[in-house]
């Protein structure tokens, strides 16, 4: 199990704190529902915390259709708890709204869905957030617009054709205003990564497409700081990608990286167990 | 209005109007999937910042296309057309349909358009495929007039349009300033028989309709032009006939005829409806020799559309 930020040795301890919340928020809402894919969740709390609780991204909870906002594009949509678990958390809608996750009365389901507030894409359908992404980051270059375009791809993702498609445009165009994260928690619906197609070497591929590649580790929320960090300003004509390595099912040492949870809530016995990981998780 | 649209190339019509507009307001920006056109031409080289070229990458120019109208842009995504409309489709159906963000999809090549380039060229499912999603609406041009029209309308309506346009140069059916809001217009009157075309059938519709006079038959023609249908103006443009017949040259399943007989049907109306197409048994065809040539393969050659007309007026 990769470490988390250790929460006493971060620079950002309210961060490391944020995302202890966010897992508890986010696996409430799954074992309430029971649904919800909450190991491909648990891989990307740190990315969304930094983007969000961080200040990466100049997003207004009170106004989400901001003129000037960035825009975050969450191409894997199945992690779409964790996302509206934070977009909660900073008020574009009520936490309530998280108890009624996938019920008939919600506003919300298992899929992301571009009518939530905080929310730009529908998603669920692979590789397709990220030439959404790319289209968003070349108006902003057309309008002479500042505003940065963050993109979380998730790494069986990298599968679908059409995601080099955009990654070959996106590096001919030179977009250095759009940042690619990858989520790499190695592990698919029914395998690792590597032993179903292998995806690595990762990082040459994507620098063979013409990115500047950062890999660090995903639950490091000090290394996403100093990468996310100077996103805004790079010098580099370079498009950003980061590839975050992650544990899938991270903090839930009962349901993380094993297939089988790909999807699933825990159900049963298995939701105290996976409240009790958690919790011990943080103390570490 | 533009002076420049009579009896050109369809494609020629539709992307000088395009340029005509692009060159006022920037926010129109064409994607193309590595096709060219004299008027693309001009675009990309008075307008380069608003004409991009994706490669023969398709689904990309749809889903960055998607990106930038998401941003306010109007974009129109071009290709041929089987590869802007069937290989998208999970593109189109997400980033336009559920997330109702507009994108005209330009396809050339209707039909047969490419009539010698062998089957994956030919574009022969497209009406019945893209009427199956919600929100989008399939312009089925018949004339450059349409052409021009169609595209400014894309632009001012900021729909999610599919635009199947011909490759061959058809003589202009309408005069320049017609109204192409309706989605329809009857072309000819006739009694006994009222025929619905689109694109280059409704051509083949107007020819047979003079033929079938001349041997007693009244038939009249109809240019259905947009789908989904308008379904009380066809109604009202096929009830003073006796029949109904369709013809496309489009796969049966699922095409043009197919929305005319659930409109006639949804109505209650018993009028006897004939649908003239591809048969789907027949698959797909490795013929050459001209578009005739397909026609005839296929069992839709202009004497063998008579035939089957007169035994059905007469049936």
């Amino acid at each position: 199990m990769s470490k988390t930020t250790a929460g006493s040795n971060s620079r950002a301890p309210d961060l490391v704190e944020k995302s202890e919340k966010l897992r508890r928020m986010t696996l409430e809402t799954c074992i309430k529902a029971r649904t919800g894919h909450v190991t491909s969740c648990m891989s990307c709390i740190e990315i969304l915390v930094a983007l969000y609780h961080g200040g990466i991204l100049r997003v207004d909870p009170q106004n989400p259709q901001w003129e000037g906002r960035d825009r975050f594009i969450l191409s894997k949509g199945q992690a779409s708890p964790a996302l509206y678990a934070i977009l909660a958390d900073m008020g574009f809608f009520d936490p309530k709204e998280l108890e009624k996750f996938a019920q008939a009365e919600g506003i919300f389901g298992v899929h992301l869905q571009h009518t939530v507030p905080g929310v730009e894409t529908t998603a669920g359908s692979l590789g397709l957030g990220f030439g959404s992404a790319a289209g968003l980051a070349l108006a902003n270059r057309m309008d002479r617009k500042n505003n940065l375009v963050v993109t979380l791809l998730g790494d069986g993702e990298l599968y679908e054709g059409s995601i080099w498609e955009t990654a070959m445009f996106v590096g001919h165009h030179q977009l250095n205003n759009l940042v690619t994260i990858v989520d790499r928690n190695y592990l698919c619906t029914t395998d690792f990564t590597e032993n179903l197609i292998r995806l690595e070497p990762l990082a040459d591929k994507w620098a063979a497409f013409g990115f500047a590649v950062e890999r660090i580790n995903g639950h490091d929320t000090d290394a996403l700081m100093d990468v996310l960090g100077y996103a805004r300003s790079r010098r580099s004509t370079k498009p950003l990608v980061i590839i975050a390595d992650t544990v899938k099912g991270q903090g839930i040492e009962c349901m993380a990286n094993e297939p089988i949870w790909h999807g699933a809530a825990p159900t049963g016995a298995m939701v105290e167990k996976a409240r009790a990981d958690l919790e011990r998780s943080f103390l570490r | 209005m533009s002076a420049v649209t009579s009896n050109l190339p369809q494609r020629d019509a539709f992307w000088t109007r395009v340029y005509e507009i692009a060159r006022q307001d920037r926010d129109v920006i064409i994607i193309s999937a590595d096709m060219g056109a004299p008027a693309l031409d001009k675009i990309r080289l008075d307008l380069p910042n608003q004409f991009i070229n994706a490669g023969i990458a398709e689904q990309n120019a749809i889903v960055v296309g998607s990106g930038l109208a998401m941003a306010g842009k109007k974009v129109f995504a071009y290709a041929i057309a089987p590869f802007i409309t069937l290989r998208c489709l999970e593109q189109v159906r997400v980033n336009n349909c559920m997330m109702k963000i507009p994108l005209t999809l330009v396809g050339v090549g209707a039909g047969f358009g490419y009539q010698d380039s062998g089957p994956t060229h030919h574009m022969l499912e497209d009406i019945a495929v893209m009427r199956a999603f919600p929100t989008i609406e399939i312009d089925s041009v018949s004339d450059s007039v349409m052409a021009a029209d169609v595209a400014e309308r894309s632009i001012k309506e900021r729909r999610i349009n599919y635009v199947r346009l011909d490759r061959q140069t058809l003589p202009d059916l309408y005069k320049t300033g017609h109204d192409f809001r309706p989605g329809l217009d009857v072309l000819r009157p006739g009694k006994d028989i009222m025929l619905v075309g689109t694109g280059i059938m409704t051509h083949a519709a107007l020819e047979t309709a003079e033929i079938l006079s001349k041997k007693g038959i009244d038939a009249g023609v109809v240019d259905l032009y947009r789908l989904p249908v308008n379904a009380p103006a066809l109604l009202n443009a096929v009830k003073g006939a006796k029949k109904v017949a369709t013809l496309e040259e489009h796969f049966l399943p699922g095409g043009m005829g197919s929305a005319v007989a659930e409109v006639l049907a949804d109505a209650g109306s018993t009028l006897p409806l004939k649908r003239l197409g591809l048969p789907v048994e027949k698959g797909y065809c490795y013929t050459y020799g001209g578009r005739d040539a397909l026609h005839n393969w296929y069992g839709i050659g202009a004497e063998q559309i008579i035939d089957s007309l007169i035994g059905f007026a007469k049936g």
